[in-house]
């Protein structure tokens, strides 16, 4: 069975890795641990300058794991540990001497949930912003007026920046969130599962900002929908068990994954 | 064919027995549940009908110019109880906001999951049941029979005790329900713990804190055992001194009110209005502070 006619509706022509930049994070044997359970299993992946990898698979393979070590998000939980290499620039970010603040400045993430802060649009865009720059107010106007830009959401809130960001619509708080990450100008955005939450108007709203927003950001998006993968990323790593079974140009995995798994995965035949 | 036919007929039967069985059940709970409501709504009633037949008769408008009057003389008032209850149960919140809100935040963020926070949790369960003569008793070694003398500082800090853990419970409670995603995004802007909590779990959850601090002055308004150790009481007009005995309106009730003069006993009755409708202001307020944080 060809793997493409599953998903007859998405154009895969467009989404070309082949001028594929410099690679910005290199994950060499990353293991993973919440307790006594292994939830990454030596994981070796690359991922490149301004393009969108999407990191797909069924539930509990790791994929979320996998992101929230980029932000070492996990550390806020005592019981959860990474071995291995992360390497941001060259750098190990996994190394206990990372200023944590600092790297979560440059690694901003987008998460399932909208998570607006209980304060106002426009100081929940300039929260990141206040946290590490001392802006004069009218140049920091203009960031959270650019960041909103960015986030196709300026239009809309436009005349209520000084309402609440929790009164807006679940579209529009998700695209608050990523307007508040977009402002601290980090390098790399993680997006965990951005729309699994949204309608289909919102999602494709989300969608079509993340293939503008790649012209400046690397972006790491896990997901659950395997169009949404096909449509928006450049590569796609498949992960099952904690393993990351295929790595590869979006196009490559979607018509001609050289892994079974992969393939049984990508037609609907488990997950 | 014919035990067939019996256990037929009783599995015909049974259904409409049982149903007549759960029917009979389900009246006499009812009726035990309702008639339970109102026995505990009819003492209720009754307490607060006598209070305010007894208290509304005691009701003056010189009772908030006048202080309390000496045995055997006329009239009088209870100002000075009142201006001093406000003086000591102001002391004990201030003094118990911020420790209880701090220890609350400590409990429910710095210490999740850690041993410690587990003890002390269990410690501030048991310093929120305890008898409040007991807390007066406390204050009365600590700082009366040091000092001398009873106090409105004394007095005070009783009522803080009393408040601190009912505080340090509903802060906790209220920082819990904020979904831990909330701080996940404070922490991946790359905000600290402090100012995670500081401008976003606090701000999530202030509707809530706020109310605790409410109940908590509520419950410390109408408190009488922690006062008899430690402020005790003071007949003649507020002073700003609070290292006297400062009068206060729970004290002064259970005086006047074993008094032989029927105008204390009058005025203790007003005084126990006015506690009664003042801690009913309180509640209704917290209700309305946690309403629009319900409704989101």
């Amino acid at each position: 069975m060809n793997a493409a006619s599953a998903i007859p509706t998405v154009d895969l022509s467009r989404n070309r890795a082949d001028e594929a930049g410099p690679v910005r994070i290199a994950v060499k044997g990353l293991n993973f641990y919440y307790g006594s359970f292994h939830g990454l299993k030596d994981v070796d992946i690359d991922f490149h300058d301004r393009q969108v990898t999407a990191l797909i698979g069924p539930s509990g393979c790791g994929k979320s794991t996998l992101l929230r070590c980029f932000n070492r998000i996990y550390s806020l939980y005592p019981e959860q540990r990474a071995e291995g290499e992360i390497l941001l620039d060259g750098r190990n970010i996994l190394d206990p001497s990372i200023d944590l603040n600092e790297l979560r400045s440059r690694i901003g993430m987008v998460f399932q949930k909208p998570t607006p802060f209980p304060m106002s649009i426009y100081d929940n865009v300039a929260f990141g912003l206040r946290l590490y720059e001392k802006l004069p107010k009218a140049e920091l106007d203009v960031r959270v007026e650019e960041s909103l830009r960015k986030a196709a959401l300026w239009d809309e809130v436009k005349d209520k920046l000084r309402q609440a960001g929790t009164g807006l619509s679940g579209g529009q708080q998700q695209r608050l969130c990523i307007a508040r990450t977009v402002a601290q100008r980090p390098e790399v955005i993680l997006f965990d599962e951005p729309t699994s939450a949204l309608d289909p108007i919102s999602t494709g709203r989300i969608e079509e900002l993340i293939e503008q927003l790649r012209d400046e950001f690397t972006i790491v998006i896990v997901t659950h929908n395997m169009q949404q993968a096909a449509r928006i990323s450049q590569f796609t790593a498949f992960m099952y068990l904690g393993q990351l079974i295929e790595f590869g140009p979006t196009n490559r995995m979607f018509m001609n994954p050289t892994e079974r798994r992969t393939q049984d995965y990508i037609t609907g035949r488990f997950g | 064919m014919d035990a067939s036919n019996t256990i037929a007929a009783t599995a015909q039967r049974r259904p409409g027995r049982l149903r007549r069985g759960r029917r009979v059940a389900d009246r006499i709970l009812r009726v035990g549940c309702t008639g339970a409501t109102l026995v505990g709504a009819l003492v209720l009633g009754s307490i607060l009908l006598m209070l305010i037949i007894q208290g509304v008769r005691g009701f003056t408008p010189t009772m908030f110019t006048s202080p309390t009057p000496g045995p055997g003389s006329e009239g009088g008032g209870i100002a000075n109880a009142i201006l001093g209850s406000l003086v000591l149960t102001g002391i004990g919140i201030v003094v118990a906001t911020p420790v209880g809100v701090m220890a609350g935040t400590f409990l429910a963020e710095y210490g999740r999951g850690s041993k410690l926070a587990a003890l002390i949790r269990f410690l501030n369960d048991i310093l929120l049941s305890a008898p409040s003569i007991l807390i007066g008793l406390f204050v009365y070694t600590l700082m009366v029979r040091p000092m001398g003398t009873y106090s409105g500082w004394a007095g005070g800090v009783a009522l803080a005790i009393i408040a601190v853990p009912v505080i340090v419970r509903t802060t906790e409670d209220m920082l819990r329900l904020v979904p831990g995603t909330l701080r996940e995004a404070g922490a991946a802007l790359g905000a600290p713990p402090s100012k995670v909590i500081m401008s976003v779990t606090w701000r999530a959850a202030s509707a809530g804190i706020v109310t605790g601090i409410i109940l908590a002055l509520a419950r410390i308004a109408g408190e009488t055992a922690p006062l008899l150790f430690t402020a005790l009481n003071n007949n003649s007009w507020f002073s700003a001194d609070l290292m006297g005995g400062v009068a206060n309106l729970p004290v002064m009730i259970y005086q006047f009110a074993l008094s032989p003069y029927p105008n204390w006993q009058g005025l203790a009755w007003a005084g126990a209005l006015l506690i009664t409708a003042t801690i009913l202001a309180l509640s209704i307020i917290a209700r309305l502070v946690i309403k629009p944080q319900i409704s989101r």
